[in-house]
């Protein structure tokens, strides 16, 4: 099989035309729904997938979310109504701060940072980060909690393994509470959600099972980050938004995805996640890429542990008798 | 002195619910599915506290801690270590 660096070039109209038929097949055939809620982040996945669902069923047919919180950056709503102004759909803002305070989902984060970093309060920000040298040396994939100081200081601390858990368990009832703002649109008018997970981000488990994960489509689940990049482009997303550094959006101290699990940049990642898939041989790939076998085959290896690491989040539950 | 029976304890205890599954002292955790990432942070505490030592971020690499035979080293060394300074 061959291999090179534009092997990840597609047909955009093509492609635009075959999941937009995915789309009208799903909503009006297969759920027999009358039109698809998404929640717009001001991210460049969300907004090339609700361009796609415009394209398929009619902007009528298509309520786009805006879901932000205390700690969201302020640019993602900006950027999330530049979208929906463009592609004129229906869209209503809902806040999530009260919800998410019902939960103490900010409070129990508190307490953990506050463990490590006494002095943090509400003027600091915070994110995990995991270190990016994935390509020069074997290391493990062990979060750190970064914080920074209203003078801008970082520092930077190892969470126990109760910490990270609790961290991350109160981090995603952010996506959780979403997805049931998202699903009290789409039943009160006969429709379905949609998610906007692409390949990397299924094939790694880099989303909230329940999640932006609780949807009841994926037109995108089939487009590595680069094919997303250039869907935008041929549905002319706005440039803001397709030049935006991805980001989960989710800590108050900004991180990417990049920093946050991928650690590597996406035109990389993609392609050695389809190398890895199609069984390109090390060689072809190091040739192509320019990279030393050893670096690939460590990549490879953190491929295989993160998909194993996450695999429960792509399973539905095992029942004891299919009906 | 060697560390390997009660590195072997915790982590058949922890990540495999008291079965063995003939776990051998040179196994790799990670390539054999027993720890993932997670389970990794839970044994780096499990050592920093059973040991009362501090693991270093640089030495967060599977040569230290991927296997029952590279923990045991690895805390030989940092005991010695610690000893001698």
């Amino acid at each position: 099989m061959d291999f090179n660096k534009d092997i990840l070039k597609i047909d955009c109209e093509k492609e635009s035309r075959r999941i937009e038929q995915f789309i009208r097949k799903q909503v009006f055939e297969n759920f027999r729904k009358k039109g698809i809620v998404i929640g717009i982040s001001g991210g460049i996945d969300s907004a090339v997938v609700a361009a796609l669902s415009v394209r398929a069923i009619g902007a009528d047919k298509v309520i786009g979310l805006i879901l932000p919180e205390k700690e969201s950056n302020p640019i993602s709503a900006q950027y999330a109504e530049l979208l929906i102004k463009k592609l004129a759909i229906y869209s209503e803002t809902v806040e999530i701060t009260p919800m998410l305070e019902s939960f103490n989902t900010y409070q129990k984060r508190e307490i953990i940072v506050k463990k490590y970093f006494p002095s943090f309060n509400s003027m600091w920000k915070f994110r995990l980060t995991m270190p990016q040298n994935l390509l020069e040396k074997d290391r493990f994939n062990i979060s750190s909690l970064e914080v920074q100081n209203p003078e801008g200081n970082i520092e930077s601390k190892r969470l126990s393994s109760k910490d990270y858990l609790g961290m991350v368990a109160a981090t995603d009832i952010k996506q959780r509470v979403r997805m049931i703002m998202l699903y009290y649109f789409a039943e009160k008018n006969n429709y379905i959600v949609t998610g906007t997970t692409n390949v990397p981000e299924t094939m790694q488990g880099f989303f909230v099972k329940h999640g932006d994960g609780g949807v009841d489509i994926e037109p995108i689940s089939h487009l590595y980050k680069t094919q997303v990049y250039q869907m935008a482009e041929f549905l002319q997303v706005p440039k803001e938004i397709i030049n935006r550094t991805p980001s989960p959006d989710t800590y108050s101290f900004v991180v990417s995805d990049k920093e946050l699990y991928f650690c590597l940049p996406y035109d990389i990642l993609d392609l050695l996640l389809y190398a890895k898939k199609n069984k390109i041989s090390i060689d072809k790939v190091g040739e192509a890429l320019n990279l030393e076998k050893e670096q690939i085959e460590r990549v490879f290896r953190d491929f295989d542990y993160k998909k194993q690491a996450t695999n429960h989040l792509r399973q539905l539950p095992p029942v004891l008798n299919i009906l | 002195m060697s560390y390997i029976n009660i590195v072997k304890e915790f982590i058949i205890e922890t990540f495999l619910f008291g079965d063995d599954r003939n776990l051998q002292n040179d196994t790799s955790f990670l390539n054999n599915g027993i720890i993932d990432s997670t389970g990794m942070l839970e044994l780096i505490t499990f050592l920093e506290e059973t040991f009362s030592i501090s693991i270093m971020d640089d030495e967060l690499i599977p040569k230290n801690l991927d296997s029952i035979n590279n923990v045991n080293a690895f805390i030989t060394k940092k005991l010695g270590n610690d000893t001698e300074t």
